[in-house]
Parts: C-alpha cells; sequence; structure tokens
C-alpha cells in the first residue's frame, strides 16, 4: 500500500478534449456504512477504463450512482464537460450509458432477437419489424465476432452465449459509453482474446468503455487506465503502461497476493469416483450432451475437467450428482459401490459433495437465512432435527462454527438472508457447506466464478485442503489458470467427449487451447486408448 | 432461535417483517374501504333519492359489522354466525396458503370444498340413527369429508409433478368436475338425502335429522340463536399446527425450500415432486375438512345442484389467503375480518338506501385490494432490501482491521446486525408466494419449468 497511491498519475492536458463522463467527489451512504468515499472516476472518450475492486469495494455502488440506480449524498457527475443529472436508468440510456450486467437481464423466454430489441422495438403504427432489427442484429453480430442464433430462446443457450447477447443489446441501441461489468467470467481463453479484440475495436471506434473487473490479467492486456477502489475509498488511478500486475493487485487488495497456489504433489490412492461409459441426451440438438466418457477420480487427487462452455460439462455433472437422469448402459460408482440409480439424497449422504455452477440456481435458497441454508442436506439428520422437529438452536451453532471456519462475512450472521449476501460470501457459504460435509468426492464446478482474488486464493486453499485429507476432488471449471493451478491431472472435455488427458506439469495453456477448441483430439491421434 | 429474539431489539420496529406483512395487510383494508367508501359516495351524488350523508352512514354500518344487528341480543347472535361462517372460510384460507407456501396456486379450493361437503354428509346422513354412536358417525364423516378433500387435491398435485401440467388449469378442471359429481351423486339419491319433508328440493336434509352434529359446549346459548359451535376452535388449532409444521418441522423446512427454489431443493436431495403432491393433498384435506365442519354443524342446508355454480368460500380462500401473506395464523384473522365486512355490508339495505348489491360490491372491492397485500408488502421489502444489500456489500469487510469505513458512532459489527428479521415471526413465514425472483436471482424465475 506504502508507495501504490503515489503512482504517477496522467492529469488531462489543456488541449484534451473534456471527460465523457465524469463523476466527480461522490459520496454515497447507507444506513451505518460510506459505500462510496469521495470516489472520482474520470473517462475518456475512446479509452477502455479499468474500475478494479474487489467484491464489495463499492464499484457496483458506484456503478448504480451512474446508471440512476442511486443518488449520492456528495459529488457531481459530467458529461463532456456539461454537469448532468442522472434519476433515473432512462436518464443514463438517453445520456448513451449502456451495461452488461454481471447478472444478465435477459428474459428467458425470449428469443435472443427479441431481447436484443426489447423496449426500442422498431415497429410501424405498433407492428414490430423485426425483419430490420435481425438484420441490422445479425450484421453487428458478425461485425464484432459475437456468435448468437437470433431464433433460439434465452433459457436454451449457454451462459457465454447469454453474455454476447447482452453486448449485442448495447451495441444495438448505439450506447457510447459501454459498462462491461465482469464480462469476462464465463467466457473461455479463446472468447476472452475476442472479446478483448472486440473491446479494442469498439474504444478506437470512438466508444469509450468502462471496464469492471477484478482479473489483473485482462487489465493488464486490455486498459489504457485503471481506478482502484478499496472498501469504498479511491485509492489512484493509473497509466496501465506504468505498472505491473503485483502494484495493482497490492493496490487492490492492500497487500500483496499470491498467484500461484501451494499444494504437494498428489498422493493418488484408491478410485473414489469410477465413471463408465456415461452419456447424456442433449435438450438442445439431436446428439447426446455427453457421450460415452469414463473417467475416474482418486482420492487424493484433483482431476480438472477443462473445456469450453457448454460441451457437456454441466450435463456431466447434473448426470453424476443425480439431477438429470443418464442413458441407460451409464454406470456410476461412488467409493466402489454403484451409485448410478441411486437418488440424489443417497449420494450426498454417502460422500459424495457438490459445489454447484449456479449458486443462485441450485446453491442456496436465496429466502432462507444463511444458517438454514448452511443444513440444506443436513436438516433431517439426527443432530438437527428431534421428531421430525428442526432443532433450531443446533443449527445456529452448527452455522456460527462454519461461519467462523470459513470466514463468511454478513451483515447479521446466521441470520442474514441469503439474498442480501454478496456473491463471493454465498460462495463462501456454499463451499463451507460442501467441505465440512463428510465426503469421499468434491465435485466442484466453477468454484470461484465471479468471485475476486482474496476470496479466489482462499476458495483455492480450501479445495486443496480437502484433497490432502484424502477426498477425491473433480473439479469443472472453464478458467486455464485455475486449471493449470489447481490440478494434478486434467480432462479437456469437447463435444460431449473427453479428447485429452493431460499433466498440467507439462502441458501448456496453448496446447489445451487448441484440444479445447477441437483442433486435436488424442483419441484421433492415439486410437482411443486414453478413452478406455 | 430463542438466541435470536435477543437481536431483534435492534431491529427498527417498522422494519421487521412481520410488521411489515401487517401493515401492508392495514394499507389493503383501508385502501379497499376507501374505494368502496367512494363507491357509496359516488352513488349518493348520482342519485336523486340519496342523500350524501347515506354514504357516510353506509361505509360506518359496513365498518360495523355485526355491531350493526343494533341491541346486544341480535349482535351476539350475529357474531355467533359470523363466525361460524368464518370457520370454513379459515380452512380454504390456510388451504390456498399452504399451496402458495409451496410455489403452488391452490385455485381448486371449491372443488375440494364440494367434495369434503359430499363426503361427510353421505356418511353422516346414510349410517341408520342409533346404529352407532352419533359421535362416532360425525368423526367418520369428519374424516371421509377430509379424505374426498385430499384426494380432490391430490389431482392437481400429482399432474403437476409427474408430468410438470400448470396445476392451475387441472384445478379449474377438477373444480367442475366436482361440481357435477356431487350434483350427480345426490341426484341419483334424491329419495335418500334431500329434503323433501320441506319441500326444498334443491336441499339435502340437515344431519341433525339423522342426529349428527358438532359440539356447542353452549356456545349455541352464549351467542343465542346462532349456529356456532365448536368448529371455529378446531379451525383455530388447525391453523396453529400448520403453522408450526411449516416453520418448526422439517417436512416444512422442505416445503417451503420448495416453494422458494425447487431447483436448490433438487440440488439438495429433496423429493420435489413428492412434495409437490404432499402439498396439494394437505390443501385439499384442509379445504375438504372446512366443508366437513360446515355441515356436520348439522343445521346447514347443503344445496346439492351445484353443476352450475363453485361455492364462494373456495374461491375467497384466496384473499383471506393473501390478506394474511400466508401466514397461517394470519388467516385466521384475514378470514374473520372478511366475514366481518360482509357481516356488516349485509345490513346495508335495511339501513340505509343503498341495495344489497352495493354491499356486496363494497366487499369485492376490499377483497380485490386483499390481492395487492404482496404487493405492497414486496415494495416495502424492496425499499428495505436495496439499503440491505448495499450495507451488507460493504459489510463484508467490518472484519479487516485496518480501514474502517464505518463512522465510529455507528459502528457496524458481527454482534451487533443492523437488521436482524426472526424467522419465527408470523409474518416472514408469509413472504413469497411465488418462486423468488428478486434482483440477485435471475435463474429463479424459471425454476418452476425444470421439465
Amino acid at each position: 500500500m506504502e508507495n501504490t497511491t503515489s503512482l504517477p498519475v496522467r492529469e488531462p492536458g489543456p488541449e484534451t478534449e473534456p471527460y465523457v463522463i465524469e463523476m466527480r467527489n461522490i459520496t454515497k451512504e447507507f444506513p451505518g456504512i460510506i459505500a462510496n468515499d469521495n470516489i472520482t472516476l474520470q473517462l475518456r472518450r475512446g479509452e477502455i477504463h479499468a474500475l478494479l475492486g474487489e467484491n464489495g469495494a463499492g464499484k457496483s455502488t458506484l456503478m448504480s450512482v451512474l446508471f440512476g440506480l442511486y443518488q449520492p449524498e456528495k459529488g457531481e457527475i459530467y458529461k463532456d464537460g456539461k454537469k448532468v443529472q442522472i434519476n433515473n436508468p432512462n436518464d443514463a440510456n438517453a445520456l448513451g450509458i449502456g451495461m452488461v450486467h454481471q447478472h444478465f437481464k435477459l428474459v428467458d423466454v425470449f428469443s435472443v432477437l427479441d431481447n436484443i430489441i426489447l423496449g426500442v422495438e422498431p415497429n410501424t403504427l405498433g407492428f414490430l419489424r423485426k425483419k430490420d432489427a435481425r438484420k441490422r442484429v445479425l450484421e453487428l453480430s458478425e461485425n464484432y465476432g459475437l456468435n448468437v442464433d437470433p431464433d433460439a430462446l434465452v433459457e436454451d443457450i449457454t451462459v457465454g452465449m447469454q453474455q454476447r447477447t447482452e453486448i449485442l443489446k448495447m451495441l444495438y441501441r448505439n450506447n457510447e459509453i459501454l459498462i462491461f461489468d465482469e464480462p469476462t467470467a464465463v467466457l473461455t481463453p479463446q472468447e476472452i482474446t475476442e472479446l478483448m479484440h472486440i473491446m479494442k475495436g469498439l474504444a478506437a471506434e470512438g466508444k469509450s468503455i468502462l471496464f469492471i473487473s477484478h482479473k489483473l490479467n485482462e487489465i493488464m492486456e486490455v486498459a489504457d487506465r485503471c481506478t482502484v477502489l478499496r472498501k469504498g475509498k479511491y485509492i489512484g488511478t493509473v497509466n496501465i503502461d506504468d505498472v505491473t500486475k503485483e502494484d495493482l493487485s497490492a493496490m487492490m487488495v492492500g497487500r500483496n497476493v499470491k498467484f500461484a497456489v501451494d499444494k504437494e504433489d498428489a498422493k493418488p490412492g484408491a478410485v473414489m469416483l469410477d465413471v463408465e461409459h456415461l452419456s447424456i441426451k442433449s435438450r438442445i440438438h439431436k446428439k447426446n450432451a455427453v457421450n460415452d466418457v469414463s473417467l475416474q477420480v482418486r482420492s487424493g487427487e484433483i482431476v480438472c475437467i477443462a473445456g469450453i462452455d457448454g460441451n457437456g460439462q454441466s450435463e456431466f455433472v447434473a448426470a453424476l450428482t443425480g439431477l438429470e437422469k443418464a442413458e441407460p448402459g451409464s454406470k456410476i460408482s461412488l467409493d466402489g459401490e454403484d451409485v448410478t440409480k441411486k437418488s440424489i439424497r443417497y449420494k450426498n449422504t454417502h460422500g459424495m459433495s457438490h459445489i454447484p455452477e449456479d449458486r443462485h440456481k441450485h446453491g442456496l435458497v436465496l429466502d432462507y437465512t444463511l444458517q438454514e441454508n448452511i443444513v440444506l442436506q443436513r436438516y433431517f439428520e439426527k443432530d438437527f432435527q428431534k421428531a421430525g422437529f428442526i432443532r433450531f438452536d443446533k443449527v445456529r451453532e452448527y452455522a456460527d462454527l462454519l461461519i467462523e471456519k470459513f470466514d463468511v462475512r454478513s451483515g447479521q450472521g446466521a441470520l442474514t438472508p441469503a439474498r442480501s449476501m454478496s456473491g463471493g460470501n454465498q460462495q463462501k457459504a456454499i463451499i463451507a457447506r460442501e467441505l465440512d460435509r463428510e465426503h469421499k468426492l468434491l465435485v466442484a464446478v466453477q468454484p470461484t466464478r465471479g468471485l475476486d482474488v482474496g476470496a479466489i486464493e482462499f476458495i483455492h486453499e480450501q479445495i486443496v485442503a480437502s484433497r490432502d485429507e484424502g477426498s477425491a476432488v473433480l473439479l469443472i471449471s472453464l478458467e486455464l489458470d485455475e486449471v493449470m493451478n489447481l490440478s494434478d491431472r486434467i480432462l479437456v472435455m469437447y463435444e460431449g467427449e473427453i479428447v485429452g488427458e493431460f499433466d498440467p506439469k507439462t502441458t501448456t495453456v496453448e496446447e489445451l487451447g487448441l484440444y479445447m477448441a477441437g483442433a486435436k483430439s488424442q483419441e484421433r491421434e492415439k486410437g482411443g486408448n486414453d478413452n478406455a | 432461535m430463542r438466541k435470536t429474539s435477543s437481536g431483534t431489539s435492534k431491529v427498527p420496529f417498522l422494519r421487521k417483517p412481520a410488521i411489515q406483512s401487517i401493515i401492508a395487510s392495514l394499507i389493503c383494508i383501508l385502501g379497499g374501504l376507501l374505494v368502496g367508501f367512494i363507491v357509496l359516495l359516488l352513488m349518493a351524488v348520482f342519485s336523486k333519492d340519496i342523500p350524501i350523508s347515506e354514504a357516510f352512514r353506509g361505509i360506518l354500518i359496513v365498518l360495523s359489522g355485526p355491531a350493526a344487528a343494533g341491541n346486544a341480543r341480535d349482535v351476539l347472535f350475529t357474531c355467533g354466525n359470523m363466525l361460524f361462517t368464518a370457520t370454513p372460510l379459515i380452512m380454504t384460507g390456510l388451504s390456498v396458503a399452504l399451496a402458495f407456501k409451496t410455489g403452488l396456486f391452490n385455485i381448486g379450493a371449491p372443488g375440494q370444498y364440494l367434495m369434503g361437503a359430499m363426503g361427510s354428509l353421505l356418511v353422516a346422513l346414510s349410517i341408520p340413527q342409533g346404529s352407532i354412536p352419533s359421535w362416532l358417525v360425525w368423526i367418520l364423516a369428519f374424516l371421509t369429508g377430509t379424505l374426498l378433500g385430499v384426494l380432490w387435491g391430490s389431482i392437481p398435485g400429482f399432474f403437476k409433478a409427474k408430468f410438470n401440467v400448470n396445476e392451475v388449469i387441472v384445478c379449474i378442471l377438477t373444480n367442475w368436475i366436482a361440481a357435477n359429481v356431487v350434483s350427480w351423486v345426490f341426484y341419483a339419491n334424491q329419495e335418500k338425502f334431500v329434503n323433501i319433508a320441506e319441500t326444498k328440493t334443491n336441499f339435502i336434509r340437515k344431519t341433525v335429522s339423522n342426529g349428527v352434529s358438532t359440539a356447542t359446549l353452549g356456545l349455541d346459548k352464549l351467542f343465542a340463536g346462532s349456529y356456532l359451535d365448536v368448529s371455529i376452535f378446531l379451525a383455530c388449532i388447525i391453523a396453529i399446527l400448520l403453522y408450526v409444521m411449516l416453520n418448526k418441522t422439517t417436512f416444512g423446512y422442505e416445503l417451503r425450500a420448495c416453494g422458494y427454489n425447487r431447483n436448490a431443493a433438487k440440488y439438495a436431495g429433496m423429493n420435489e415432486k413428492r412434495n409437490i403432491l404432499l402439498s396439494m393433498a394437505i390443501a385439499g384435506g384442509l379445504a375438504g375438512c372446512g366443508a366437513a365442519l360446515w355441515c356436520l354443524n348439522g343445521q346447514q342446508d347443503f344445496k346439492w345442484n351445484t353443476y352450475q355454480s363453485l361455492p364462494n368460500v373456495g374461491f375467497n380462500g384466496i384473499p383471506a389467503a393473501l390478506l394474511a401473506s400466508n401466514n397461517p395464523i394470519g388467516v385466521i384473522f384475514s378470514a374473520i375480518f372478511l366475514r366481518y365486512i360482509d357481516t356488516g355490508g349485509s345490513y346495508l339495505p335495511g339501513e340505509t338506501s343503498f341495495n344489497e348489491y352495493v354491499s356486496q360490491l363494497i366487499i369485492a372491492v376490499i377483497i380485490y385490494f386483499a390481492g395487492f397485500s404482496k404487493f405492497i408488502k414486496d415494495y416495502l421489502k424492496k425499499k428495505q432490501m436495496k439499503k440491505e444489500t448495499a450495507a451488507t456489500i460493504a459489510g463484508d469487510y467490518v472484519k479487516i482491521p485496518d480501514k474502517p469505513i464505518m463512522s465510529p458512532e455507528e459502528n457496524i459489527t458481527e454482534e451487533s446486525p443492523p437488521q436482524t428479521p426472526v424467522p419465527e415471526e408470523p409474518g416472514e413465514v408469509a413472504e413469497t408466494t411465488e418462486v423468488p425472483d428478486g434482483p440477485n436471482a435471475p435463474d429463479g424465475g424459471k425454476d418452476g419449468d425444470d421439465q
């Protein structure tokens, strides 16, 4: 922290045109808390300006102020040098401010096209002119390489495609100030590269981009300048060319963070998970979403399934954990016992822990309190119920224990409604619940999705600790950094099949990328001996 | 949970979920009364025969409920009947509320009610008097009515669980099937059940003619001339049991989890299909039980010729549940309140120049406004949530010692939470009648249709 605030800040020269957006000395208070404390953000035309900070640093609040969702107590907003008053999102839209939210704002049962034109539907006398809109959307999606199917329903498409829909939504509205709220959280390396390319292209065309992120690599790659917030305070604005990744990280966290995961070599033991010939029908197309996959995970090792989003990983996990049915002929054994046809409850109580991909959809009952969520799979156990009545005192005790052990932070402790917790702490609560349950196998799906550096570090440590205690870990991740850092063995899944097995020590990200994109396959090369 | 009550002292009174529920309901009632008053006023203004002052008198009569009856004796009598007619309404209200808690809309209460009425009447009138003790007949009839309700509720539950068919559609179908089944059964057995002696051709004999009636424990003397019997207490006990079941037991925990987030319930290993079926079955049982309590009073005429209409008490369970934010205890009060207004309204034609249709109109308006209670509560909650979420996010860092961001006098620590909703509080229970659809849960909205 010592030298970070004194890093050089480029002031706009007298010849520079006025900032396209300038937020001056914004202070936003909530009862008892100052979420934004005298924060200044200056966005130049045609620049990519990163807004860096951990979860809860005040980025979202600041953006909500810019979007008119909150009114700041102090501070002013200028657009092109003129003071503006933004009272609601409509004002922001009128000023050309568009945003891709971290949690997408899409209508599930509408098509991609319908979502894009929603609110600005081209019409003649009230009749939709979808043809024009469609043409424009296709043009935009081609120009920017945002591959979407305009007629697919949003509920049927992958998270990645949903995000591209969101980006198209902004482009379709001709917004000139584009806010990306952690846009890469769900993308593959290739997609991220592509997105970076798109962002640079947009900036070159004169659009101004606010890029909210805590991924330092991406900021280093794409951003021109970076404003760092920590705990609601303004830490500084720096030119990316003048700083290193470590500088930024120190500014953001206030201490030095290690990027690599400390772990010893794996000591694989007995086979804990044995999957044989697992196939699952696809809901979207006629082919199998997962086709004849066989793999083993031993105790004491972390096996990672890498792959681009939508290549069958979600379906694979759903079948593994029992959320979906596998095709006949599939066999899943847990610690030597055939559990293919067993219920989710049976698997839960016989050693399978599952950190789900979507913490809001599966992981939590958002309207339950933290403590009720902590016992989501255990409420019926002897410790927590007596004659059918939940022993809330024991639940409370247990929840407090886990909160302490896993450092889950929330406003009202065990009684906080899960809905009002931050994403990082929601995830921590799930991790706490899953890791504290007795387990022989941990299935962790994107356990660090959308989390900040500090939380990622913590979760990685916990997963490694679980491995070292003898648990088998099956990790499904889209983040190659995570894959390379955490796993002891890497499997690449492409179009529902395992196309390669790698040792993270000897392979490279580039090689994995080739397999993930389907350009290479070990099965093709070696005649299928890796899949047997 | 006992521990937590200490924490609630810190919660501003108006922020407590229970209080918010009650406020929301009161706003609805006031809104309904206000609109009702405006209707009366408009009628007075546009009618030559009605002076403006009649509007004030009219709304006062509606507000005074049974007290509009006049002398103490009549008031007691009216009170007794108000409570008696509230009994089946409490039961159908509970039926709808329970289903809402599990994320289901039980619009089938009228059908379940009809089946319950048929079941209890058939048994109560079929077993010849004297063959077995009449209290045993009462119990058998009560159980039969409840069981037929269970059966009728299970049908939409089964289709929802097994085939993901929208329960509303199946409920509407089962309602009319029930109406016709009941008409047919009694039509086919007219000589046995229909009250020919009193030449009321469309009505079933009173069960008291077969010696079956609910114990009154002197309530009929206290509220002289009224029909009141112990069934009102039974309904209250059932409401309390339901409340305990929902909030204190593992089964209730499962049901609510299914209602809030079906996907998470499935993920956690709960049998969400079984829970849907059970929830609808119990909901049906509650409605059937309400019918049994009404019919077995002994003095009631049941109109068997129902194939063209469904009993209002079934539909009125919906506003009763909504007005109570689906809290079983709250349903007791909301049902009695609805009957209270209805009772007052029934005096309008006699006491004022307004006709009886106006009283029905006012009641309809109030019931209509009851539907807004969730809306108003959501609004109150949203306002609070906005503050809370931001506060909690910022609160993530309260444990980091180096740079406190709170102003010193308003220091928030883990020990003194800013807001502590206690789940046990009556209002909290009733929070959501739908799958979660809050700002943070983009996926929540679609989790009802995962097939």
